[in-house]
C-alpha cells in the first residue's frame, strides 16, 4: 500500500498549496468521499465545513495517508502525496491534529510538544535516528517546544501531565505539538470541540498567529461557525461526501444550499 | 480411501468440540471485548467438577453433567460477566492480562485440588458401534457431533431471527444505542457470558472422555479453539464452527498422512500442533480491516509511572547492589535460585520494556529465552568461548523478534496478544524438540565459563557473573528508556497514530522494540542453562524451564510487580524465583500460580496498577480524605441549598 518506508524527504519550502484531486474513499459498500477536489492556499487559513458524517475527517486521513483512497490524487505544493506513508508525509511538511486528541497522556506538556519535533527529527534521519538524539536536536527540540508553548500561552503547564488538563489545554498542547513539529501545512480536525467562548476566542487568534507571523497554511474543520467566520478566507463545504459549495467565507455561510446541508431543509425555509 | 475414513469420523467429532469452544469464545469476545484466555481453564473446570460429582461422590452421569454445567456454566457466565464489565474501559494490556491471570488462578486451583497427574476417566455417552458401510462409527461420535450442531445452530438461528439474538449483534455495534432503544446491553452481555461459559464447560466435559482428565492438557486442547476461533476471524459464529470442524478433521488427517510417511524433525509434530499453526497463520494472512478490536473505544487515560527522586534512585540502586553482593555469603546452598532469580531479572526488564514501556503485549518471551539457552549452548560446543556464546544466544533471538514484529505491525491489541500466544506455542511444540533447539540425542551441555584466575565455575564464582551480565542488562533497559527510542515508545504506548503523523515510522519502532526485548530474554536464557549445566527445555530451577505457561506466569507476575523498569523486575524475580523456593517443595508450587493468578485479575480490574502504587494511591486518597472535599461538602449540605454543578467538564 504504502511505497516507501523510510525514505526521508527533504522538508518543503515556502507556503506550499495543499491540493486534492478527484478523491474518493469506499468503506466496503459506502462511498464515504466521493470525487472531492480542492485546494487550500498556504499562508492562511481554509475551512472545511459540513454536518456529521459529510466525509471531513476521511478526508483528513486519505490526505495524511490514514486510509487508501480508491481514486485521487493529493499534492503539498508540487509533490505528489498518496501512495506514501503518514510518517513520510509528516517529514515533508503536513501536520495535523485530531478530532479525538491523539496525546501522550502520561507525559507532561513540555515533553508531548518537544516530542512534536523529535518525532519528526527521528523520522528524518537515517537508521539512529530512532534511537538517540544528537545534541544539537536536544537543543533543536527544547528551543521549538519553547516557542510553540509561548505562542500557545501554556508555558505556565509545561510540567503538568497531560492526561490531567481540561479539554481546553488538551487542545491547545496539541496545536503547540503541531506547531513545534515545524510543519508547513496543517489540517486541524474540530481543534475548537470541547473549548468555552472565551477559549475558542482565544483559539482563533492563536490561529490567526500562527498563520500570519510563520506562513503556515491551515486547513480547518469545524462546527463552530463564529471561528470559522472569523479565521477562514476561503470555504468548502461537504455534505454526504461531495463537495456543494465553496466560496469566500461571507458567501458560504448565507448560501442557502449550505443552510439546508446544515440545518435541514425546513429549517433553510423558515429562515427563507 | 477407506483407510482415512476412522480419522475422518475422529476428526469430524474432535472438531466439533473445537467448534463449540470457539463459537462459545468469539460470542463473548464479540459482546464484552475481552478476549477470554481462560476459555480453556474453565472447559477444564468443567470436566473436573463432571469428575468431581461423578466418580467422587457418585451421581449418575446426566445429574452430574447438569451440575458442572450449572456451575461452571451458568454461574462462572455470570460472575465473568460482571468482571468483564469492569475491565472494560481498561488497557488492552491490562485486558489480556485479566484473563490471562484467571487461567492460572483456575488452572492452578484445578491442580491443587485434584494433583497435577491426569485422572483416568470412563465415557459416559453410549459406546455401542454402530456399522457404516467402510467404517465403525462410536453412538458417543453420532450424539456428540449432533449435540454441537444443534447447539451452535440454535445459536445462529437465535442471532438471525430472535429478539434477544438480534439485540447482542447490536450490542456489538453501539452497546449506547441499544440501551437508548429500551434493550439493556448488560442483559444481552450476561445472556453472552452465560452461553460462551456453558459451551466452554461443555466442550470440556465431552473431551476429557476422550483423553483424560488433564487440566493442563484440557487447558491445551481448548487452545486449538483459538485456531478455530482465527478462522471465523474473531467474528464469524458460522465460520467458526467451520473453522473448528476444519482444525478436527485436518489435525486428524495429517496424523495419518505422517504416520504413514514417517516423517522426521517439526513436522512430525505438526499433527497435534496444527491448530497454533492455523492460529498464528490465520492472523498473517486475514486482512487487518477483517480483524475488528472490540470494545476499544472508550479506554481510561493511561496512568503515568511512579518517579522516585535522584536521591531514591541512587540510595536504591546502592542497597540493591550491598544485598547482591552480600547475598552469595548468606544464602548458602539456595543461591543457584538467586543465579535464576537473576536471570529472571533480565526477563522481566525485557517484557517490561516491551509491555509496559510500548503498551505491546507478547505471551511468548519465554520463547526467546529458550532460543537463547539452546544458542548459547550450542555456540559454547562449537568452541565460541563463553561471554561470546551468550551474546550469539541473545543475538539469534534478535531476527525471531523481529519475526514476531510482522503480526505487530499488522494487528494491535488483543490480536497481537493472541498471535504472540499462538507463536509460542508454535516454537515450543515444533521446534524445542528439534535439532535446531533441544532435541538430539544427547542431553546439550551447557557450561559456565572458564574466565582465567576467577572461578567462575563455582556456584559463588557464576553468580558473580551473572550479576555483572543482569546489571550490564538493566543499565542497557535503563540507557534504552531514557533515550530517544524509549520517549518513543512511551509515545507510541499512548498515541500510535501521532507518532506516525509527527514523522516517525511505527512499524519501525516496532520491530526495534521486539529486538530489544527478544535480545535481552534471549541473553537470560542464555544464562539459565549453565545453572544446572544443561540446556533442556525444563532448565532453570523450580520455575518451569521454558514451557508456554511461563510466559503467561511472568505477564501476570510483571502486572503484580508494578511498572518502574528494575524495581518492578526485581520485585517480580524476588515473586516469581525467590520466594517460592522458600516455602517447602509442594505446597509452594501448588500455591504459586493460585496467587499470581488472583493478583493479576485484581490488579488489571484496578486499572493496572500495582499494589506499590495502589498502596500509594490509597494513602493519597486517605490524605484527600482528611483534606475534605468538595464533594463531600456538597453531600452533606442540607438538602435544597445544593449548588449548580458547573458542566466545564461535560464535554470530556
Amino acid at each position: 500500500m504504502n511505497v516507501t518506508a523510510a525514505g526521508p524527504p527533504a522538508p518543503i519550502a515556502g507556503a506550499p498549496d495543499l491540493v486534492v484531486d478527484g478523491l474518493t474513499v469506499r468503506f466496503g459498500g459506502l462511498l464515504a468521499v466521493d470525487n472531492v477536489s480542492l485546494r487550500a492556499r498556504g499562508g492562511v487559513i481554509t475551512g472545511l465545513i459540513g454536518p456529521n458524517g459529510a466525509g471531513k475527517t476521511t478526508t483528513f486521513n486519505a490526505c495524511t495517508g490514514l486510509n487508501s483512497p480508491a481514486a485521487g490524487t493529493v499534492h503539498l505544493g508540487d509533490r505528489r502525496l498518496d501512495g506514501h506513508s503518514p510518517a513520510w508525509r509528516a517529514r515533508l511538511g503536513l501536520g495535523r491534529t485530531f478530532q479525538r486528541m491523539e496525546l501522550f497522556d502520561t507525559m507532561t506538556v513540555a515533553d508531548n510538544i518537544a516530542l512534536g519535533r523529535e518525532t519528526l527529527l527521528a523520522g528524518r534521519r537515517r537508521w539512529t535516528g530512532r534511537l538517540f538524539a544528537t545534541p544539537s536536536e536536544g537543543t533543536l527540540c527544547r528551543e521549538a517546544a519553547e516557542r510553540a508553548m509561548d505562542h500557545c500561552g501554556i508555558h505556565h503547564l509545561s510540567a503538568s501531565t497531560v492526561g490531567d488538563l481540561s479539554t481546553g489545554q488538551r487542545r491547545l498542547v496539541e496545536l503547540a505539538r503541531a506547531m513545534a513539529g515545524g510543519f508547513r501545512f496543517l489540517l486541524l480536525d474540530e481543534p475548537s470541540s470541547g473549548l468555552d467562548v472565551s477559549e475558542t476566542e482565544q483559539f482563533a487568534a492563536i490561529l490567526a498567529g500562527l498563520v500570519g507571523r510563520e506562513g503556515v497554511g491551515i486547513l480547518l474543520v469545524e462546527h463552530d461557525m463564529a471561528l470559522v467566520r472569523a479565521v477562514c478566507s476561503y470555504i468548502y463545504v461537504l455534505d454526504f461526501g461531495r463537495l456543494i459549495y465553496e466560496g469566500a467565507a461571507a458567501d458560504v455561510l448565507s448560501a442557502e444550499i449550505v443552510k439546508a446541508a446544515y440545518l435541514g431543509s425546513e429549517a433553510a425555509e423558515q429562515t427563507a | 480411501m477407506k483407510s482415512y475414513l476412522p480419522f475422518l469420523v475422529a476428526g469430524l467429532t474432535n472438531g466439533s468440540i473445537y467448534g463449540l469452544a470457539a463459537v462459545g469464545l468469539v460470542l463473548t469476545y464479540k459482546t464484552s471485548g475481552i478476549f477470554n484466555f481462560a476459555h480453556g481453564a474453565q472447559a477444564a473446570l468443567g470436566a473436573y467438577l463432571m469428575f468431581e460429582f461423578r466418580e467422587r461422590i457418585g451421581m449418575p452421569w446426566p445429574l452430574a453433567g447438569l451440575l458442572s454445567l450449572l456451575l461452571a456454566g451458568v454461574v462462572a457466565g455470570l460472575i465473568l460477566e460482571r468482571g468483564a464489565a469492569l475491565l472494560a474501559s481498561a488497557s488492552v494490556a491490562a485486558r489480556v492480562t485479566a484473563t490471562v491471570g484467571l487461567l492460572v488462578f483456575i488452572q492452578g486451583v484445578l491442580i491443587a485440588v485434584f494433583g497435577a497427574a491426569s485422572l483416568p476417566t470412563r465415557p459416559f455417552l453410549p459406546q455401542k458401534v454402530v456399522e457404516f458401510p467402510g467404517v465403525n462409527v462410536r453412538v458417543e461420535q453420532l450424539i456428540i457431533v449432533a449435540v454441537v450442531v444443534v447447539a451452535v445452530g440454535g445459536l445462529y438461528l437465535f442471532f438471525t431471527r430472535a429478539r434477544l439474538g438480534l439485540a447482542t449483534q447490536a450490542v456489538v455495534d453501539d452497546p449506547a444505542l441499544l440501551g437508548l432503544a429500551g434493550t439493556s446491553p448488560t442483559a444481552v452481555r450476561r445472556f453472552a457470558w452465560l452461553v460462551g461459559s456453558c459451551f466452554a464447560a461443555a466442550s470440556g466435559m465431552l473431551l476429557a472422555p476422550a483423553v483424560a482428565l488433564d487440566a493442563r492438557l484440557l487447558t491445551l486442547l481448548v487452545f486449538f479453539a483459538f485456531g478455530a476461533a482465527a478462522v471465523g476471524a474473531f467474528s464469524s459464529l458460522p465460520l467458526t464452527y467451520v473453522g473448528g470442524i476444519g482444525i478436527g478433521v485436518g489435525a486428524s488427517l495429517v496424523t495419518k498422512v505422517v504416520g504413514e510417511h514417517g516423517f522426521q524433525g517439526p513436522i512430525q509434530s505438526l499433527p497435534v500442533n496444527l491448530p497454533f499453526v492455523v492460529l498464528f497463520v490465520a492472523l498473517l494472512v486475514t486482512p487487518a480491516r477483517k480483524l475488528v478490536e472490540r470494545g476499544d473505544q472508550v479506554v481510561r487515560r493511561p496512568l503515568a509511572p511512579l518517579t522516585f527522586s535522584r536521591r531514591t534512585n541512587v540510595l536504591g540502586v546502592a542497597a540493591g547492589l550491598a544485598v547482591a553482593l552480600a547475598l552469595p555469603h548468606v544464602v548458602g546452598a539456595k543461591l543457584p535460585i538467586y543465579i535464576t532469580a537473576l536471570a529472571y531479572v533480565i526477563l522481566f526488564s525485557s517484557l517490561g520494556l516491551l509491555v509496559r514501556t510500548s503498551g505491546q503485549v507478547s505471551l511468548c518471551h519465554i520463547a526467546f529465552a529458550a532460543v537463547g539457552a539452546s544458542t548459547a549452548a550450542r555456540a559454547v560446543s562449537a568452541g565460541f568461548p563463553w561471554p561470546l556464546a551468550v551474546l550469539v544466544g541473545g543475538l539469534v533471538a534478535v531476527p525471531i523478534g523481529a519475526l514476531l514484529a510482522i503480526p505487530a505491525i499488522r494487528l494491535s491489541g488483543v490480536y497481537l496478544a493472541i498471535a504472540t500466544f499462538g507463536f509460542g506455542l508454535v516454537v515450543q511444540r515444533l521446534f524445542y524438540a528439534s535439532m535446531f533447539m533441544f532435541g538430539g540425542r544427547f542431553a546439550i551441555r551447557s557450561p559456565r565459563p572458564q574466565l582465567g584466575w576467577l572461578h567462575t565455575g563455582t556456584d559463588v564464582g557464576y553468580y558473580h557473573v551473572v550479576l555483572a551480565v543482569t546489571i550490564a542488562c538493566l543499565a542497557l533497559v535503563v540507557l534504552v528508556r531514557r533515550s530517544r527510542m524509549g520517549r518513543l515508545l512511551r509515545a507510541f504506548a499512548d498515541a500510535p497514530t501521532a507518532v506516525d503523523a509527527h514523522g516517525t515510522n511505527t512499524n519501525e519502532l516496532k520491530v526495534l522494540v521486539f529486538s530489544v526485548s527478544a535480545f535481552l530474554a534471549g541473553i537470560a536464557g542464555g544464562l539459565l542453562g549453565p545453572i544446572t549445566g544443561t540446556a533442556a527445555a525444563a532448565s532453570g530451577v523450580d520455575v518451569g524451564g521454558f514451557d508456554f505457561s511461563v510466559s503467561l506466569l511472568l505477564i501476570t507476575v510483571l502486572f503484580v510487580a508494578g511498572r518502574q523498569p528494575v524495581l518492578s523486575a526485581v520485585i517480580g524475580s524476588v515473586l516469581l524465583v525467590v520466594i517460592p523456593s522458600y516455602a517447602t517443595g509442594e505446597t509452594a508450587q501448588r500455591w504459586n500460580p493460585i496467587v499470581f493468578g488472583s493478583l493479576a485479575v485484581l490488579a488489571a480490574i484496578a486499572g493496572g496498577r500495582s499494589l506499590v502504587e495502589l498502596l500509594r494511591s490509597s494513602r493519597r486518597l486517605r490524605e484527600r480524605a482528611a483534606e475534605g472535599s468538595p464533594v463531600r461538602e456538597r453531600l452533606t449540605r442540607p438538602a435544597g441549598t445544593m449548588a449548580a454543578r458547573p458542566v466545564a467538564e461535560g464535554a470530556r
